[in-house]
């Protein structure tokens, strides 16, 4: 349903997204994860043209039979919030605070055409199925008189308002507490149409997503089925973030990835994970492809041989 | 339920901090904000003793307390046997020189217009110690190169940051080591490297360690009692394991589900 | 810390660098006497060694300019140095401090100044300590306190919440090494702004003071003063009232632009913006 191929992001001189290639099926939820300076959330607002001033995208992406990446933004404008839609991980920033909330559910459906009474009864409707209680009166509440968790249901009720085809978040629990973080996966999985999940946490991945594409340095390094991606990982990166991420016992080391990510553009030539790897050799100066049918990986020393 | 041997440092008896909302209505007060009801907890010397909670918790407003910035409403906080609420600032040295604090966000807790030279000094020159060559010496204790003193905060990436902010705090040789989530700002694969730093240095030095996290397998790492704390009280505390396998409080019990292990998923 | 130069900082650069020149070369030459009165050359048309034309007692307009500039930029500086030294101190403070009603009662005051126009405390200083220069810059100067007060307590109020100054009391910083080495230096991009922009109103109100007879006195040049006595002669030779206005629309706009290219190029949050893409 979504196709990307090839799909780059430059900044002046410098690549921050580098050939991009996934597929994402009707219903399907694909997780993908990576650190800053990954290219994570830029690959998304490539899809959604929502890159910032002086940001290009090149390479190709379609929705069903629709180009998103270099057609005019008047074409785009009118896929976004309709065809595919997606929530931020900023709820405050991204309601508008002198508007009730009711009114911004509705604005999204009557800019793409709703007449505005049916609208606003769809509006409370949208809020009742992203489980806020007593949808009438959070209709009428205004941003700041809901708590972070219901900001970002209804951030979530925005996007579902026009049934998009296809979801993106980036983040959406980042700035949630954990228990109210539950919910809202449960919630976000139970409803989306098809899924893009951009993240950092592993675990938030894990508990949403079936496959997952890994990102390092602007390139995806490693994808796949989650259950094989995080229990047999073939990149050297994925391996080591997954042992990084794994909370040893008291007393003892946690394992760890030497050196810190380099700044967005500053990834070396090759392998973009060598400087940091502890398998790296000559080999690795030459860029690997990305190889495997289902679980595939950019490695020239992969983990887990056999 | 005592869970460590030791002579106590941190004591915290039934502390209390309101906030006054500001008013909205000229003829109402603005409402009150019950930040800490009446929160007690002792720390023993060379214990590691973490706090959990989430935003709201007034996990915050009790650090704050502790490194006395703050006054509270009620309540009393002894340090070393004595009482530091309601001392003004000249008469917090002792507290400066034996408790230092790392913050979140080491991206917004280091002043961006000083040289890091400057920002690991800082302690220092406030209390009026001679800095000599300890800026070296600290940048070199976290792993840091020496040319690193000349340069600024935002040069550096998010784990060399907190690096900067934690040599800062061991600059006047603490007792005790207060973080305030001092690894959720961080990439997964620099958080490693931080705790384990800062599990050497409080080794090294003896130090005494409070650490705040929303996170409790986090807190299970790092030390060996928890408090947990919501809605301004201490809902339970002990020995972290004891939490970890039965907690007995169900805001713990409802904390302990909610946290996405991928132990648990795969 | 570089942010990139944008149109409004370039162009301001230039216009204001070009007052500065001026007012710089006119302390070691000008084409003429600025002030010397020579009824041979009266109303003496451009060229012929006088660029722009002489005026009615023949002095030449040009080197007239050129000195007029000295005048406004002293005025400026000083104006603009009152209102710094007093304004920010007292912004610092009343965001600073824990009691609200040190505060509130330096902004009431500052509003109550604020009130008042510039241009009625001029004249006021003026009919009683007498008009000059010194009073009109005084005046100005103590009119331009209230901007600056206020942009520093709001800088100073967004500064003080931030994690570093609490990290620095945590260290034991008292709250005069905070003001000093926390608060100003990073309050001080904006208090820039503020001076450029402040700097251009004060430009205007010495040409509206200097016109009506209360800034700089005779002989001394001065735009405002230029655009005054060619008031009769605005219809017979309109460029004795054209080069003076041009000039302070120029030097004001100048001010204006760079003060609107510094806050851009200094601003933090559009750097950092610039910095994560």
């Amino acid at each position: 349903m979504l196709s990307v191929e090839g799909l780059t992001v430059r900044a002046h001189a410098a690549e921050l997204v580098h050939d991009v290639s996934f597929r994402i099926g009707p219903g399907e939820r694909v997780g993908l994860i990576g650190e800053s300076g990954s290219g994570k959330s830029l690959t998304a607002l490539s899809l959604m043209g929502l890159l910032p001033e002086g940001v290009t995208a090149a390479g190709r992406a379609r929705l069903r039979d629709r180009d998103l990446v270099g057609v005019p933004e008047s074409r785009l404008k009118d896929l976004r919030g309709r065809a595919m839609s997606m929530v931020f991980q900023e709820p405050m920033t991204a309601l508008n605070p002198l508007m009730r909330v009711g009114a911004q559910v509705a604005e999204v459906m009557t800019l793409h055409g709703k007449p505005r009474e049916r609208a606003r009864a769809r509006a409370v409707e949208l809020l009742g199925r992203v489980r806020l209680p007593s949808p009438e009166q959070v209709a009428r509440a205004y941003p700041h008189q809901l708590s972070g968790g219901q900001r970002q249901r209804v951030m979530l009720a925005i996007a579902l308002a026009n049934e998009p085809e296809l979801l993106i978040c980036d983040e959406p629990t980042t700035a949630l507490d954990v228990t109210v973080q539950k919910q809202m996966l449960d919630l976000i999985a139970e409803v989306a149409p098809a899924l893009l999940f951009i993240t950092h946490d592993l675990a938030v991945v894990a508990s949403v997503c079936e496959r997952v594409l890994v990102m390092y340095g602007g390139r995806v390094v490693e994808s796949g089925p989650i259950r094989e991606v995080f229990t047999r990982p073939r990149h050297r990166y994925t391996e080591g973030l997954l042992a990084a991420s794994k909370l040893t016992p008291r007393g003892t080391r946690l394992p760890t990835i030497k050196g810190s990510v380099p700044p967005a553009g500053r990834f070396p030539g090759g392998c973009v994970f060598r400087n940091r790897c502890p398998h790296a050799d000559v080999t690795c100066e030459k860029v690997p492809a990305l190889t495997g049918e289902g679980h595939a990986h950019a490695c020239w020393h992969p983990a887990d041989r056999g | 339920m005592p869970t460590h041997a030791g002579t106590p440092l941190i004591e915290v008896s039934h502390l209390t901090r309101v906030y006054q909302r500001p008013r909205t209505s000229l003829t109402k007060p603005g409402g009150a904000v019950h930040a800490l009801r009446g929160v007690s907890l002792t720390v023993h010397k060379g214990e590691r003793f973490g706090i959990v909670g989430e935003s709201g918790s007034g996990k915050s407003t009790l650090l704050r307390l502790l490194c006395g910035l703050d006054k509270p409403t009620a309540g009393s906080i002894r340090f070393d046997g004595q009482e530091i609420t309601g001392l003004p600032e000249r008469r917090l040295r002792f507290l400066r020189h034996s408790l230092q604090i790392v913050f979140q966000d080491p991206m917004s807790s280091l002043d961006p217009r000083m040289r890091v030279r400057d920002l690991v000094a800082e302690p220092l020159v406030a209390l009026g110690e001679p800095v000599g060559g300890r800026v070296a010496e600290l940048l070199d204790e976290v792993g840091l190169p020496a040319s690193a003193a000349d340069r600024y905060p935002h040069q550096f990436s998010g784990g060399q940051r907190q690096r900067i902010a934690i040599a800062r705090a061991l600059a006047p040789r603490p007792k005790v080591l207060v973080a305030d989530e001092p690894v959720s700002a961080l990439d997964v694969s620099v958080r490693g490297q931080i705790l384990n730093l800062m599990a050497d240095l409080v080794d090294e030095h003896g130090l005494t360690l409070v650490f705040v996290s929303h996170d409790l397998s986090v807190v299970r790492h790092v030390c060996e009692t928890v408090a947990v704390m919501n809605d301004g009280e201490i809902v339970e505390t002990g020995a972290v394991d004891d939490i970890w396998i039965e907690p007995s409080h169900p805001y713990t019990r409802a904390l302990l589900q909610a946290v996405p292990t991928l132990e648990g998923l795969l | 810390m570089k942010g990139r130069l944008n149109a409004s900082l370039v162009s301001g650069a230039v216009l204001v660098g070009l007052v500065v020149a001026m007012a710089l070369v006119s302390f070691v030459w000008t084409p003429h006497d600025p002030v010397l009165v020579d009824a041979g050359n009266k109303l003496h048309g451009p060229g012929d060694g006088y660029l722009l034309g002489a005026d009615k007692f023949g002095r030449d307009t040009f080197s007239q300019l050129m000195v007029g500039a000295r005048t406004t930029l002293y005025v400026g500086i000083v104006a603009v140095g009152i209102a710094a030294l007093i304004g920010t101190p007292l912004g610092v403070i009343a965001g600073m401090t824990r009691w609200r009603w040190l505060s509130e009662l330096v902004m009431r005051a500052n509003d109550l100044v604020f009130a008042f126009p510039a241009l009625l405390l001029a004249v006021m200083l003026g009919a009683v300590y007498g008009a000059g220069t010194l009073t009109a810059m005084i005046a100005i100067g103590v009119a331009t306190v209230p901007a600056f007060a206020r942009v520093a307590r709001a800088a100073t109020m967004q500064v003080m919440v931030t994690d570093y100054i609490l990290a620095a009391r945590a260290a034991g910083r008292r709250r005069l090494p905070v003001a000093f080495r926390h608060v100003l230096p990073n309050i001080g991009s904006m208090l820039i702004v503020q001076a450029s922009v402040s700097f251009a109103i004060a430009i205007l109100a010495e040409a509206a003071l200097s016109f009506l007879g209360f800034g700089t006195r005779p002989p001394t040049p001065s735009w405002g003063r230029m655009l005054q006595e060619s008031q009769e002669l605005l219809f017979s030779t309109p460029r004795l009232a054209l080069w003076p206005g041009l000039a302070i629309a120029l030097a004001v706009l100048g001010f204006n632009l760079l003060g609107d290219g510094l806050r851009d190029y200094l601003d933090p949050k559009l750097r950092r913006i610039r910095a994560e893409r």
